[in-house]
């Protein structure tokens, strides 16, 4: 096993040796529930869609589950110089960075692939409420796995600019809240170019089309460069302290 | 350089902003040798450490380790060294044998050697007992054992100890040393400490490091023989003397003791008999024994005690680590109390 997956999977078995990965779990099922069946009206729609489960999830990824995920991945290592044993193995930064990246996508993917427990109750076994237009439920999941992957590099560079797990939480909530609602903002502006700019940015947006079944490249190829802009910054943080 | 020169620091320096923690950094450590790294806190022990890991670049200089660069190749520096960084950090979330299997599997080592070596490190760092406890509910103790674990665990050609002993009960000190001896014989080892019992007792070089320089370098002989001084103890009864004469008070000893020719400065030690008891110190190459018998004689005092030896490395070291740079460099001056704290320390040790 190469180092990069060795530090992955002691990342990932160490959200399950404390009770983050349990409270997380259970509490993003009890909420999304709650938004999509009781706030976001899901009987009352009266279709077969689950077009409020792509709505409802992104929130709940950048208001509590990245968040709550990414916020020690560096940031506790740097205060309890962990990250000096584990520097001094001989591992590349870019193993570190990567590593504890797929440590915490692990995490944030298994929950996001769990929520299609709700599409499969609800239209397949043991309810079946009707015919599943199956093409927006996958390119729902396409949008919501991007929108991971990016939201986790993010949270990442952040955790690795400072070594408070609470500053680590607040910041990648905050960024990530802003990104997301920045595109009805856009709405409210009236200079043209500006709202234009964005739009562009807004992650809701840009998953909006996933939800309805359309995926367009420069939806995945702006998550996807998003997502490895943020991974260079974080190994650049990392790398700088040899500098200081 | 020879090849058996397997860490070499040459002009190192580091600059953290204004702040100058090493400054031009230079030593050898050849293959077998156990050489202890001393200095106050804050001297720049841990940053060489740093360096020499590749924890952090210098701002000027070069190191190799095992003849590997620290900037060129840094993956094959780390893979002939093991290092237990100050404190011990280890994940407090993993039991200790999860944790040796951790480092050893990112280190790439397959299964049944990973086996074999971790016997070895159980019997030689006791972790037997300790082996499925988790990290977070081990005493201090027990850590430095699993991180010195962690350390040696891919049978590494070169140690970086820094303070392997700190915190440790003196029993554990005493396993822990005994035991960087015997692997010392066919290793590399650099331990860092500001106790300097433990450097008398592992190490045969000695490594001064003060205020970010290189204050001495050699056989511990060498240094403390590098002040030129020669100590000596001397204690006069205070109740007894011979014949008519009178015993002296302290004031009186003092003077004739500082009066002797070759004595280059006298303190009062204290005592719990009830006598006088000087420190003296003279030149090297002399000896005041003579002299000072025959002073006695002559007043007719009872000596009760006068030894000879080389000024203790104790000495030595707050003679050359402590200076007015501290102030200069804006750095707080190492108060007495700590030192203090760690002759204390030094004397149970070796009770």
């Amino acid at each position: 096993m190469s180092p990069m997956m060795t530090i992955a999977k002691r990342e990932f078995r160490s959200y399950f040796d404390s009770p983050l990965a349990y409270v997380v779990i259970c509490l993003t099922f009890l909420l999304l529930g709650l938004a999509v069946f009781w706030v976001g009206g899901f009987w009352k729609v009266d279709r077969a869609s689950v077009h409020l489960l792509f709505q409802y999830m992104p929130v709940a990824l950048a208001m509590l589950i990245v968040p709550v995920v990414t916020m020690r991945s560096m940031a506790e290592e740097k205060r309890s110089g962990t990250l000096e044993m584990l520097i001094t193995l001989p591992v590349k930064d870019s193993d570190v960075i990567l590593g504890k990246y797929f440590g915490a996508l692990g995490l944030v993917l298994i929950l996001v692939l769990a929520t299609a427990l709700y599409p499969m109750a609800m239209f397949w076994a043991p309810w079946n409420l009707g015919p599943l237009d199956m093409g927006p439920v996958w390119s729902g999941y396409v949008g919501l796995v991007l929108f991971s992957g990016t939201a986790v590099a993010i949270g990442l560079l952040v955790s690795s600019l400072t070594d408070s797990q609470a500053v680590a939480f607040f910041i990648t909530f905050f960024v990530l809240v802003v990104l997301w609602f920045i595109g009805t903002a856009a709405e409210h502006v009236d200079k043209e170019w500006l709202a234009n700019a964005l739009m562009y940015v807004s992650f809701q947006s840009r998953l909006d089309g996933f939800s309805r079944g359309l995926i367009d490249t420069r939806d995945v190829i702006f998550f996807l460069s998003a997502m490895v802009l943020a991974l260079v910054m974080a190994f650049r943080a990392l790398e700088r302290r040899r500098w200081v | 350089m020879t090849s058996d020169v397997m860490i070499s620091a040459s002009g190192l320096t580091k600059q953290f902003g204004s702040n100058r923690a090493l400054d031009n950094v230079t030593f050898d450590v050849t293959r077998g040798e156990v050489v202890g790294f001393l200095g106050p806190n804050g001297a720049g022990k841990s940053t060489t450490m740093r360096v020499l890991t590749c924890f952090l670049a210098p701002t000027a200089g070069t190191a190799t380790v095992h003849g590997f660069d620290v900037f060129e190749d840094p993956l094959a520096v780390r893979r002939s060294l093991g290092y237990l960084p100050q404190r011990a950090p280890l994940y407090s979330d993993m039991n200790v044998q999860e944790y040796l299997l951790f480092a050893a599997q990112v280190r790439g080592m397959d299964e049944s050697t990973f086996k074999s070596r971790l016997s070895k490190v159980i019997e030689v760092c006791g972790l037997a007992q300790t082996l499925t406890k988790q990290i977070a509910h081990l005493s201090h103790g027990y850590r430095q054992r699993v991180g010195l674990g962690q350390a040696l665990i891919h049978d590494p050609p070169i140690l970086i100890l820094d303070e392997p002993t700190s915190d440790l009960d003196p029993n554990e000190k005493a396993e822990v040393l005994r035991y960087i001896k015997d692997i010392g014989e066919n290793r590399t080892i650099l331990l860092s400490t500001h106790n300097l019992a433990e450097v008398e007792d592992s190490c045969a070089r000695a490594i001064i490091i003060s205020k970010g320089r290189v204050v001495a370098d050699g056989a511990l002989d060498e240094i403390r023989s590098t002040t030129g001084r020669v100590r000596y103890v001397v204690a006069v009864d205070e109740k007894m003397a011979e014949g008519a004469h009178k015993p002296p008070s302290a004031r009186e000893l003092q003077a004739a003791l500082d009066a002797l020719k070759g004595v280059r400065g006298s303190k009062e030690l204290p005592t719990d008999e009830k006598a006088h008891r000087f420190e003296l110190s003279g030149a090297q190459d002399s000896d005041l024994r003579a002299e000072l018998y025959r002073l006695m004689v002559q007043k007719g005092w009872t000596l009760l005690e006068l030894r000879r030896d080389a000024q203790s490395l104790d000495a030595v070291f707050r003679e050359l680590t402590r200076g007015d740079e501290e102030l200069d460099r804006g750095r707080p001056v190492i108060d007495d109390d700590e030192d203090d704290d760690d002759s204390a320390e030094n004397s149970d040790d070796k009770e």
